[in-house]
């Protein structure tokens, strides 16, 4: 292999070339720098070859004739080569990228570049602590010179920030070297570190300095105000360079520093990290500008890998695995958002709306983020899963709290900014880029997906997890990406045989319980994208986000272990959260059940990590081992986790816009089909974990109650709504609530019920979705008092909609008595009294909204601007009428469904199981015959229809439908219609309940949050004194601490 | 006021540190691991009666080329932010005449200090001294022809082919080292000759003087794109 | 004599931070940095100095032979050259930029650079 002091050579060798050149050959000029950094990077990737491919061992470049220490002395190893590899790569990228401005200002800035590159390969390679210094300052003094490549007037200011906080630096460098170097008698890092230089007299202090000076360079809070500045005025491709290479480049060298100091520095690390990692990210929360934002996560991210580095007592041979996944993520996908920064014309976050005229860069955009926020399947996802495991079970709870809370904010405002580019209008200035600046970014994003892959190989080979980008429905959904030039009836074609498909080569794979949720994700959710075909066009991203979607659904109950049950509950995450972002004004409630989503995840994230104790493969099954003390906090984390997901109450504050603001297509899937992988999540907990309790609470008891509440409450807010949609999120709340009701009551009949309403609820509330879209895209608005009489023009909705709401309120014949029925049997057969009167006064207050559903929109008069609207389109009715003969079938014979999983849970709860004798269902209280029932009712409503008719047929139209007082003035034409604000009465009586506490209260965190951080953030007055005082009092502190410890 | 006392606060804290280390402070009394070393092999390794400049030169010359290089960034540096500038050359200031003392005595004295550079740097391995210091009086010089006439415009071309000429052959003979001697850097690439004699200690004398070059064409070039910059004023 | 100069040179860093903590202008807080970088020198040199030793440079008063036991410790004295080269590079970039903030704003004083904040 080449000695890689060529590295250095070619950079210095090129730059000084550089001066020959007469100032007008600055083509030629930009030809040998680009050949130099190619030169670097292709020294560097050979080398990242040989220790990949060939398992070469790692070896030491003397200079000066004499071998170390008496001479300084290069290393090249796996970490090193890699890390050369991302400082030259992204050198020749930014140099690529920045063409134009370093073509006009000539040679010198192109010299400056180089000698950037190669200083950071320098304090890469270097083993030498005062070379380390020499190459330290290179890097500060070509920062410096780099600023000028800014068109901003004012990065010439942060230039001289950094050098007065540099100045300094370099001072307390200086200081811990000389000293280090009296107490050891030798500069050479290695020598140092055998000489275990904190045992020396004053070593301890020198390498104080020594740890501060370069920690200094990775911007810890407070005093990293420079950095920022930096960051947002410094020319995009030089940002790129400062936040993906330099930070790189200075995590390595404290990182060696380390290997001196000892594990006794280890804490202090971790501490200035974690601190460091939180409040940038808190900080960035109000933060409009682009480029001061990445900077703030630029600064958080390393602050978390530097945190991560100061776990190296445990983490062991792990922290290459884990920091290194950290900082590649952060180093690629700050790279590429800093390139594309210098795209977007306005500084403003929402100016990036600007992206959407380049689908591809969206989708780099977003790759970039869930690479920052350590999603599937990139590096950052399978190293905060294993940094979380060891940290758990090491016991460092606190520490994985604050790292979470970290990533869940960071996760926030990125999304947040998502959110923008998707939904914001587009700027009048749109992307203005070159093909090389588009190539930069391309391969920042084919790097990030290549190195996912090699994560996933790498868990795969060392932890024996699964490789994510291996999964077959993941690349299933990944193909769609390549496939979205096709039209979407194609692509919907796809998706529906692949969706079958799966299941009819898997079924077999399945227990009866897994079978029920198979079909509903398989089955169902080919059945509802019957729906998707009545798109037009191409429908970009919407296919790969819901293939994405049930990808992670179908993982999920295939998983074994936790880790591809978490893999697989951050999948579905975040495919649903795009497709709930489709929506046309979904951009605040997208955002929302992201937050809520990936919060709940963190839990689960957290409470398997601590029930795994550091196991590196956890099956979910081994649940059922875990003991006191530990068994019931896992529980809780995992309940609360899973709970999030199915929007008990308290945390559904998510759920009815995302699910209401969805596309008419997307309700269904996101109501009807995801809320089940909760539901599902639950189900595994109850079923492994049991009953658990905590400090002598009962925690299935605390789940009664919530189940019991939400069903009340999400009831009582569903009838006051006045938007059909939203009226259906709300009793989803409700429904989902029964079901919890039914697993926490812990026995039989309460599975049964539940499991009952996993099915029910998928049926007619799909149904509902996609009748009450369907009415909504006639009519154009989705407020019900502005319907009505829709029942001739629509009436296979209004059939849809009948059996629906009969369905759901569980009045006979149809399936949802079944349940209602199994419930009232499980709640009789147990002992909780107080919950279950709640739960049976939420039954009668559903009749209350579904009577709405009917009432105002298809019965009642005819609005004049109706009268030519036709029912809703085929596609739409398709699976409504599929839905409706489900409905019947199911009702009639709910056997086919039931018996085996009530067969099933005789393993869970032996005994207390139903009956099923031909077409008779019995149980200790009674017994139900679906199909006597259906004759019966059929008889009955037959009869009663035709006297109806028969007595009316005279009758008079009625015509009118305001309802206004005398002199009274009618400002808001609404409120003069009957249906509006139709419970009013209700509302006076019980309004107290569904004021919104829980939104209040969650608007109360995200407010603090943000003003608290509105606040402090003007630490950073912009002032270069200041900086230099925030520094000085963060050495001073750090020496207080370090004192302390 | 305020300023002043949390500053003198925050000083006090870093004086503490200060005095802690000091206290913790012992003289060597003898040679550490590495000076030993320095000490007993230079002249033989290296040929170089100035074990400094061989240690400069050779142990530890990727320091020194780092050094250079920073001298080479400033002066790049400072030559870009000049570039930046509006070039429109506005009123020259009114300049003081210049004495004739100052003419007369530069016209003698230029010549000689930049020998003195040059001897300072060629017997850099024998004597206190060497490329840094000569370049540094050689750049003193330059400074008085700047003083004597303000206006005075050097060739950049020359400076530059100067500054980069010898940059570049530095390098070269660095990686000579390593093609022809087994490292970077290494001085042995030419015969060590006999101990104490100008042309002697290998290749030092002559990276020396390429340094002496290099630094005094740097200081040059940042004495006169400084002086120029105050010209635009 | 090496605490002395070891004090002193710690003193000077101190007078050099305090400096430019409290002076507003450029310039000042260039000098200052200056002085400070002149203490870390004197630090450097300082630790190096060894009691009764002479400069190690070989010639008719002290031959290879007797280095060992004759000279002081080399290597801080080359350090405290590269600092100095270092120290004067940054120190001439930092008048620069000066140079250019006053040509842009017409002022030396640092707090009326504080554009870029929060």
């Amino acid at each position: 292999m080449v000695n890689a002091i060529y590295i250095i050579v070619a950079a210095l060798g090129a730059a000084f070339l550089l001066g020959l050149l007469k100032s007008e050959k600055r083509g030629t000029a930009y030809v040998i720098t680009l050949f130099a950094l190619s030169v670097m990077t292709w020294i560097s990737a050979g080398w990242v070859w040989a220790f990949v491919m060939e398992r070469a061992a790692p070896v030491d470049f003397l200079t000066g004739g004499t071998s170390p220490p008496f001479s300084i002395n290069f290393r090249m190893g796996l970490p090193e080569a890699v890390l050369t590899l991302l400082a030259s790569l992204t050198g020749l990228l930014s140099a690529l990228y920045m063409k134009d401005v370093l073509c006009a200002l000539g040679q010198r800035a192109m010299a400056v570049l180089l000698v950037a590159v190669m200083a950071l390969t320098g304090i890469i390679l270097t083993r030498d602590l005062f070379n380390l210094f020499v190459f330290f300052e290179l890097a500060i003094i070509s920062t410096a010179g780099l600023m000028l490549l800014s068109e901003d007037a004012r990065a010439l200011a942060a230039g001289f920030k950094y050098l007065i906080v540099s100045q300094m630096l370099s001072v307390f460098f200086l200081i811990g070297i000389i000293f280090a170097y009296h107490a050891t008698g030798t500069l050479n890092i290695d020598g140092m570190a055998t000489a275990s230089l904190g045992l020396k007299a004053g070593g301890a202090i020198a390498f104080f300095f020594l740890f501060i000076a370069v920690v200094a360079e990775l911007k810890p809070f407070p005093a990293n105000g420079w950095g920022l500045d930096i960051y947002e005025s410094a020319h995009p491709g030089f940002a790129a360079i400062f936040s993906a290479a330099t930070s790189s480049a200075v995590i390595y060298a404290v990182d060696k520093l380390l290997l001196i100091g000892g594990a006794e520095w280890l804490p202090m690390a971790t501490g200035i990290g974690v601190i460091t990692f939180l409040a940038a990210n808190l900080f960035a929360l109000p933060q409009t500008n682009d480029r001061r934002l990445l900077g703030y996560s630029s600064i958080a991210q390393t602050g978390l890998i530097l945190a991560v580095l100061g776990q190296r007592d445990i983490l062991g041979d792990n922290v290459l695995y884990i920091a290194g996944g950290l900082l590649l993520s952060h180093a690629i996908a700050k790279a590429g958002l800093n390139w594309i920064s210098g795209l977007v014309a306005g500084r403003e976050l929402p100016d990036w709306a600007a992206l959407r005229s380049r689908p591809i860069l969206v989708f780099a955009f977003v790759t970039f983020i869930a690479m920052l926020s350590g999603l599937p399947p990139f590096p950052g996802f399978y190293a905060k899963w294993e940094m979380v495991r060891i940290l758990a079970g090491e016991g460092r709870i606190a520490l994985i709290g604050l790292i979470l809370l970290g990533l869940l904010i960071e996760a926030g405002y990125l999304f947040r900014w998502f959110g923008y580019i998707i939904k914001r209008e587009v700027p009048a200035q749109s992307v203005r880029c070159s093909p090389f600046q588009i190539s930069a970014i391309f391969v920042a994003l084919a790097s990030g997906w290549a190195l996912g892959f090699v994560w996933g190989e790498l868990s795969n080979q060392y932890f024996g997890h699964d490789n994510l980008l291996l999964a077959i429905p993941v690349v299933f959904a990944l193909t769609f990406l390549l496939l979205d030039w096709l039209p979407a009836w194609v692509k919907n074609s796809i998706a529906i045989v692949g969706l079958s498909l799966f299941f009819y080569l898997t079924f077999s794979d399945y227990d009866p319980l897994r079978m029920i949720f198979a079909i509903i994700f398989l089955i169902g959710g080919a059945v509802i994208l019957l729906a998707s075909y009545d798109s037009k066009g191409r429908r970009i991203g919407f296919y790969p986000a819901t293939m994405l979607m049930f990808a992670g659904l179908i993982l999920l109950i295939r998983a074994t272990d936790t880790f591809g049950f978490f893999a697989a509950w951050e999948l579905l995450t975040i495919g649903s959260y795009f497709l709930i972002l489709r929506g046309k004004h979904s951009e605040p409630h997208a955002l929302s059940y992201i937050i809520f989503s990936l919060g709940g995840a963190f839990l689960i994230l957290a409470g398997f990590a601590l029930a795994a104790q550091g196991a590196p493969l956890f099956n979910i099954d081994a649940l059922a081992q875990l003991t006191q003390p530990l068994a019931p906090w896992v529980f809780l984390l995992l309940a609360i986790g899973f709970m999030t997901k199915t929007a008990a109450i308290g945390l559904h504050i998510w759920l009815p816009g995302a699910h209401s603001e969805a596309e008419t297509d997307v309700s269904p899937m996101v109501s009807g089909i995801l809320l089940k992988a909760g539901l599902f999540g639950l189900i595994v907990l109850l079923m492994t974990m049991g009953k658990q309790q905590l400090y002598g609470v009962e925690l299935t008891y605390v789940m009664l109650w919530i189940g019991a509440l939400s069903a009340l409450l999400g009831n009582l807010m569903a009838i006051f709504q006045e938007d059909a949609k939203r009226l259906l999120a709300y009793s989803s709340i409700g429904q989902m609530g029964y079901a919890l009701f039914g697993l926490a009551l812990m026995n039989h009949l309460g599975w049964l019920m539940a499991l009952m309403f996993v099915i029910n609820h998928y049926i007619y509330k799909s149904m509902l979705f996609l009748s009450a879209g369907g009415v909504a895209k006639r009519t154009g608005t989705r407020d019900m008092y502005r319907m009505g009489g829709l029942i001739t023009l629509m009436p296979l909705s209004f059939i849809a909609t009948l059996i629906g709401i009969i369905a759901v309120s569980g009045v006979p014949p149809l399936s949802g008595f079944g349940g209602r029925w199994i419930f009232y049997n499980a709640i009789i057969s147990s002992e909780y009294r107080l919950p279950m009167v709640i739960i049976f006064l939420a039954g009668p207050i559903a009749f209350l909204y579904l009577f709405r559903l009917i009432h105002t929109i298809f019965l009642g008069q005819l609005k004049d601007e109706y009268r030519k609207i036709k029912e809703a389109p085929f596609w739409f009715i398709l699976p409504q009428m599929i839905y409706v003969a489900l409905l019947l079938a199911f009702a009639v014979a709910p056997g086919v469904a039931l018996r085996r999983v009530d067969t099933y849970l005789n393993q869970i709860f032996p005994g207390g199981g139903l009956q099923w004798t031909g077409t008779e269902i019995s149980s200790a209280y009674g017994y139900w015959n679906p199909v006597a029932i259906m004759i019966i009712i059929a008889v009955i409503f037959g009869t009663l229809f035709a006297w109806l008719l028969f007595v009316n047929r005279k009758a008079q139209k009625v015509k009118q439908f305001n309802i206004v007082y005398a002199a009274e003035r009618p400002y808001r034409p609404e409120t003069t219609h009957f249906a509006w604000n139709f419970f009013a009465p209700y509302r006076k009586a019980l309004g107290f309940l569904v004021q919104p506490f829980a939104t209040r209260f969650w608007d109360g965190v995200t407010n603090t949050l943000h003003t608290a951080a509105d606040i402090s953030r003007r630490l950073y007055n912009g002032n270069g004194q200041s900086y230099a005082f925030h520094l000085l009092s963060f050495v001073v502190i750090a020496y207080l601490m370090r004192m302390g410890a | 006021m305020i300023k002043r006392f949390l500053a003198l606060s925050l000083l006090v804290g870093i004086g503490a540190i200060f005095v802690a280390l000091m206290m913790s402070y012992e003289p060597d009394a003898s040679l550490n691991l590495t000076a030993r070393y320095y000490a007993e092999n230079t002249a033989s390794e290296t040929g170089s009666a100035n074990i400094v400049t061989a240690i400069l030169v050779t142990y530890r010359g990727l320091d020194t080329l780092g050094e250079v290089t920073v001298l080479f960034l400033a002066s790049s540096i400072i030559g870009l932010v000049l570039s930046l500038g509006n070039k429109q050359n506005t009123t020259l200031r009114k300049l003081v005449p210049v004495g004739e003392l100052l003419t007369t005595g530069k016209s003698y004295l230029a010549p000689i200090i930049m020998l003195l550079g040059v001897y300072v740097f060629v017997n850099g391995h024998l004597t206190p001294g060497g490329g840094f210091q000569g370049g540094a009086i050689i750049a003193s010089g330059m400074l008085l022809l700047l003083l004597s006439d303000p206006l005075k415009h050097f060739s950049h071309a020359l400076i530059s082919l100067v500054e980069s000429l010898s940059g570049f052959v530095y390098v070269s003979l660095g990686v000579l080292g390593i093609v022809l001697a087994g490292s970077f850097l290494d001085n042995r690439i030419l015969p060590l000759g006999d101990f104490g004699d100008l042309i002697s200690a290998g290749a030092i004398p002559l990276i020396y003087s390429l340094i002496g070059l290099k630094v005094g064409a740097e200081f040059s070039s940042m004495l006169a794109n400084l002086s120029e910059m105050e010209d635009l004023q | 004599m090496t605490y002395i100069a070891l004090a002193t040179g710690f003193l000077l860093i101190l007078i050099g931070f305090y400096g430019a903590l409290t002076n507003r202008n450029l310039l000042r807080m260039i000098v200052a940095f200056t002085i400070a970088n002149s203490g870390i020198n004197v630090v450097i040199i300082a630790i190096g100095y060894m009691h009764g030793r002479t400069a190690p440079i070989l010639d008719a008063t002290v031959s290879a032979a007797d280095a060992l036991t004759r000279v002081i410790d080399p290597v801080p004295q080359v350090l405290v050259l590269t600092a100095i080269v270092i120290g004067v590079g940054v120190a001439a970039l930092m008048l620069v930029f000066a140079y250019k903030l006053y040509e842009r704003k017409g002022t030396l004083d640092i707090s009326k650079f504080a554009e870029l904040k929060w």
